[in-house]
């Protein structure tokens, strides 16, 4: 293998520069001639019919361009999920139902926010209340009063409100059960979290002369977004051109259609004028999506020895007044529960359970945080019951490379043993961790506790959902410079510099060399976006195959040019040479020249193209699990170090080491800077951020009730590689996930740390001060009572 | 009511003619045109909308454009030529301070008040002077990494100059 130059080296981002000169531009600094703004009036109530809405003083308003409601709309539906199983259901603006505190129900284009504000104050809609239900043990109660839409139609069960429901099974769980040595059971509970993306979510729509309706969205997929502004406008999704801006931050909160773009689209239709709509923070915060809480019921079966032998599980998801991602989350905790450890004998149950609150979107992990805070707490309570050492049960239990998962998947060259490992070793693990906690360290008269935890994640890499596979064209110039042509969006991870970097490798060029033309959904072929997890996987093979083709090509004319043999050619410097003679050379300009010249005016340009599972026809069953759901499983182990203040019920994250294997890394400082940024949404998750609702209102609204990390609130994160895959020029590549699965073992490992510090289980996210302290006392009055 | 008033933004004197109720921040991204300050938040909870007026950060979101009247402004379009970038800006390209980047012009400007008035900031004074910016991305090690290094350049070139 040759050295590489560009792949695995820690090149600055390219859109460094632009990004701390105020030059790169996101959605809201488009400003176009004429343009108006929009608004939404949303429903004050969590459920409520409608009765009636007047908009006529509104539209008598000076300034006041268009109004549409649910009646201008086509009565098209969307939803996160659009399968035959689960059905679009919301509505861009509400029919005759609200559910939801926040529901759309008229939209305002306006000259001016004056004006739009003025406007929305108008519009007069009656209600009639309707009780609602908030709670899911009580939506998902027999004797709910409340129905939010019938059950689903096929799922049986003598529950509620059902959503969804994902049920799989392999083994003889009775028998498993059977052998069992001990069987432990527990119940974990996470809470509600939000994205916290600083840029706001905005859309601008122009409905121009040239019959295409322009977009700029703040998004973190634009062919996805297509598709579902095309369905619900009933436009070509050739007619629509959403064009590149950068995003500021999403984290999985910006992937579902949103009703302000519809808006913006419908209204600059309707007006002949540009519509901008900006999202408030604080509608951010009441009306838009939130991540999943999640309820894990565990039952798991060991031997003496440590070896699981059988798992049961039921997950019970709030989904909110609609499917959005609750019946996928139901699917995936499955996922998440199943990869790491082998398990002979498992039963699986997940509920998707419809309330009155805003419904939910995926947020970064995608269950996988809470998922892993449950069973890795679960497997230190195990653990902790056999007499055994933590890491020998996990150990014990782990995956090993070559592994055939139960759904026909395969782990390849996981690392999840030499992980674990790794991070033992790194942290010193075993010696700082003292062996069987209890309550005993209570009664020491030291206020500041400390302690150490572990735990163990796993995250898939790409699966099939639309589009399902990413294209891609790289171009040459005349100088020999190129441009590559991908849809890929860049939100922060990194993507442009990553493709950029394999396109320089496969054609030995520079940066400098390079440009990128990226998420324009007219000029770039289409790609799965940044929110499935394989953008570098899927879009970089593409990317490497469309910078293959042009390296071939180059190779070929300059073979005819040289009067050699493609294999004794190399690349060096926007030149082929003889690898023998390299004075014998000729630049890629005049391979350009030769190639118009000599192949009837071909200029040079590669295409590429990538989707994971090839074969495969779906992405798995949502309902069975049945089904390939991804050929790429990145595996991680993580260890907290915690301080807990014993006084005041805080608690602070001293450090985080990371280990990982993420395939190899493409670059290895883009790749720390997602394990930072995923360890301190961890540290806001567990000590600090809540998102408090009461009867579907949002009481913290606003950055200053909802805290998340400061710049004060830093835990030292260390990260280790465990490198199991390598990169060759003109072969295919495997890297694994890297920028959302590493939020889930440190949540884990905090709980364990602090469980090692103090003899304080937490059963619930997040760990509150007030949580701590409440704990701390009850385990001293239960000491005092022995 | 609308009022004149003259904004002195990186050096350029703009009259504007403005209610007084806009912001600073309106003033600068829609009277003015540069866009490169951003709006997180519009409340004063994130900073990411931190200028420089005489040379102090504070929040445009939160300052009415009248109150300015007069007075020196800095954006992120006037702490470079935007070419050859400023230490700061270097360092946050180079160390990984940067993500998505929305945080990131107020990062800089905090950033670079910081480094004017003390030139070799120690970590807690760093935290101090960044502690109104949010930033999802980073985790912010990077940032204070950054922040860190370009000091260090800085005061590096402030030496050689003296000598
Ligand atoms: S936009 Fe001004 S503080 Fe957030
Ligand atoms: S880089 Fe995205 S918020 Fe700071």
């Amino acid at each position: 293998m040759g050295e590489l130059k560009l792949v695995g080296k820690s090149l600055l981002r390219i859109d460094g520069p632009d990004k701390t000169t105020g030059k790169a531009k996101y959605t809201a600094d488009r400003k176009l001639p004429g343009m108006l703004v929009g608004g939404i009036l949303r429903s004050p109530h969590p459920h409520a019919k409608i009765l009636n809405i007047n908009t006529e003083k509104a539209e008598k308003l000076l300034g006041v361009k268009a109004i549409i409601s649910g009646s201008d709309t086509r009565g098209v539906k969307h939803g996160f999920v659009e399968t035959p199983r689960y059905p679009p259901d919301q509505n861009i603006l509400a029919d005759d139902v609200v559910r939801h505190v926040g529901e759309e129900i008229v939209a305002v284009a306006a000259t001016n926010y004056k004006v739009l504000n003025d406007a929305l104050n108008l519009i007069e809609v009656t209600y009639e209340v309707l009780p609602a239900v908030f709670d899911v043990a009580e939506a998902m109660h027999p004797d709910c009063k409340v129905q939010i839409h019938p059950n689903h139609p096929k799922v049986k069960d003598d529950f509620c409100n059902i959503a969804g429901k994902t049920e799989t099974q392999w083994g003889d769980i009775e028998e498993g059960f059977k052998q069992a040595d001990l069987i432990c059971v527990d119940r974990f509970e996470s809470h509600l979290r939000t994205h916290g993306y600083l840029e706001p979510q905005t859309a601008i729509a122009d409905y121009g002369g040239d019959g295409t309706l322009h977009m700029w969205i703040s998004s973190m997929g634009h062919f996805v977004k297509r598709k579902k502004l095309a369905s619900t406008l009933g436009m070509p999704e050739g007619s629509i051109q959403i064009h590149k801006a950068y995003v500021g931050g999403a984290f999985g909160g910006k992937i579902d259609l949103f009703s302000h773009e519809y808006c913006a689209a419908a209204l600059s239709i309707k007006t002949g004028r540009p519509v901008k709509f900006v999202a408030t923070r604080e509608e951010i915060f009441t009306a838009y999506r939130h991540g999943q809480p999640l309820i894990s019921e565990i039952k798991t079966g060991v031997k003496k020895d440590g070896t699981i032998v059988a798992q049961q599980l039921r997950m019970i998801n709030n989904a909110g007044a609609y499917k959005g991602s609750g019946v996928v989350v139901i699917f995936l905790a499955w996922g998440f529960v199943m990869l790491p450890y082998r398990v002979k004998n498992f039963k699986y149950e997940g509920y998707s359970i419809f309330t009155n609150n805003p419904p939910r979107a995926p947020l970064r992990g995608h269950g996988a945080p809470q998922v892993r805070f449950a069973l890795e707490s679960h497997m230190d309570i195990i653990a902790e019951k056999l007499k055994m050492d933590p890491i020998a049960l996990r150990l014990k239990n782990a995956r090993i490379p070559g592994e055939e998962l139960p759904n026909g998947d395969n782990v390849h060259n996981c690392g999840l043993q030499a992980c674990i490992q790794k991070a033992v070793s790194k942290t010193d693990f075993s010696k700082r961790r003292h062996c069987f906690p209890n309550t005993e360290k209570i009664s020491a008269h030291r206020p500041i506790k400390h302690g150490i935890g572990l735990g163990v994640s796993s995250y898939f890499g790409g699966s099939l959902i639309y589009p399902n596979s990413s294209s891609a064209i790289v171009k040459m110039n005349d100088d020999g410079s190129v441009d590559l042509l991908t849809g890929a969006i860049e939100l922060g991870q990194g993507s442009e510099t990553v493709l950029c970097q394999i396109v320089g490798e496969e054609l030995q060029l520079e940066l400098e060399d390079i440009r990128i033309i990226s998420s324009d959904t007219a000029t770039t072929p289409q790609d799965i976006g940044a929110w499935i997890s394989g953008m570098t996987y899927v879009t970089g093979n593409a990317v490497r195959e469309a910078a293959g083709g042009v390296r071939e090509k180059i190779l070929q004319v300059a073979a005819e040019q040289l009067n050699e043999r493609v294999e004794n050619l190399k690349l060096e410097n926007k030149s082929v040479l003889v690898a023998a003679d390299p004075a014998q050379r000729i630049s890629y300009r005049d391979v350009f020249n030769a190639s118009i010249a000599n192949s009837r005016g071909d200029t040079i340009i590669g295409k590429g193209h990538w989707r994971t599972m090839r074969d495969e026809p779906f992405h798995p069953s949502l309902a069975t699990t049945k089904g390939r759901w991804s050929e790429n499983y990145a595996f991680s182990v993580q260890v907290a170090e915690v301080a807990v203040d014993t006084e005041t019920g805080e608690i602070k994250l001293l450090k985080a080491t990371t280990v990982h294997d993420c395939g190899f890394p493409i670059n290895p400082q883009l790749v720390k800077g997602q394990i930072d940024g995923q360890v301190s949404l961890a540290l806001g998750h567990a000590f600090m951020e809540d998102v408090m609702m009461k009867n579907g209102y949002t009481l913290n609204p606003t950055w200053l009730d909802y805290r998340m990390p400061l710049i004060h609130n830093v835990a030292d994160s260390k990260e280790v590689d465990v490198i199991t895959e390598s990169y060759q020029v003109g072969r295919s590549f495997r890297t694994k996930e890297v920028g959302e699965g590493l939020v889930s073992a440190i949540l884990a490992a905090i709980a364990n740390a602090i469980y090692d510090a103090t003899g304080l289980r937490m059963y619930t996210t997040p760990f509150s001060p007030e949580k701590v302290l409440k704990g701390l006392k009850l385990l001293d009055e239960n000491k005092g009572l022995r | 009511m609308k009022q004149a008033i003259e904004l002195i933004i990186n050096g350029e004197t703009h009259d504007l003619f403005v209610a007084s109720n806009v912001t600073l921040v309106e003033a600068i991204r829609d009277n003015v045109g540069l866009l490169g300050t951003k709006v997180g938040c519009d409340m004063g909870t994130c900073g990411a909308c931190t200028v420089l007026l005489e040379g102090k950060p504070i929040l445009s979101c939160i300052t009415l454009a009248v109150e300015c009247n007069g007075k020196e402004i800095t954006t992120i379009e006037g702490v470079s030529d935007g070419v050859t970038l400023s230490n700061l800006q270097e360092a946050f390209v180079r160390k990984g301070g940067v993500q998505c980047g929305f945080c990131t012009p107020g990062m800089i400007l905090s950033g670079t008040a910081l480094l004017k008035k003390n030139s070799k900031p120690k970590v807690d004074e760093v935290a101090k002077a960044l502690e109104g910016n949010l930033c999802r991305c980073t985790g912010y090690n990077r940032i204070i990494d950054a922040v860190l290094d370009a000091s260090v350049s800085t005061s590096h070139l402030q030496d050689q100059g003296e000598k």
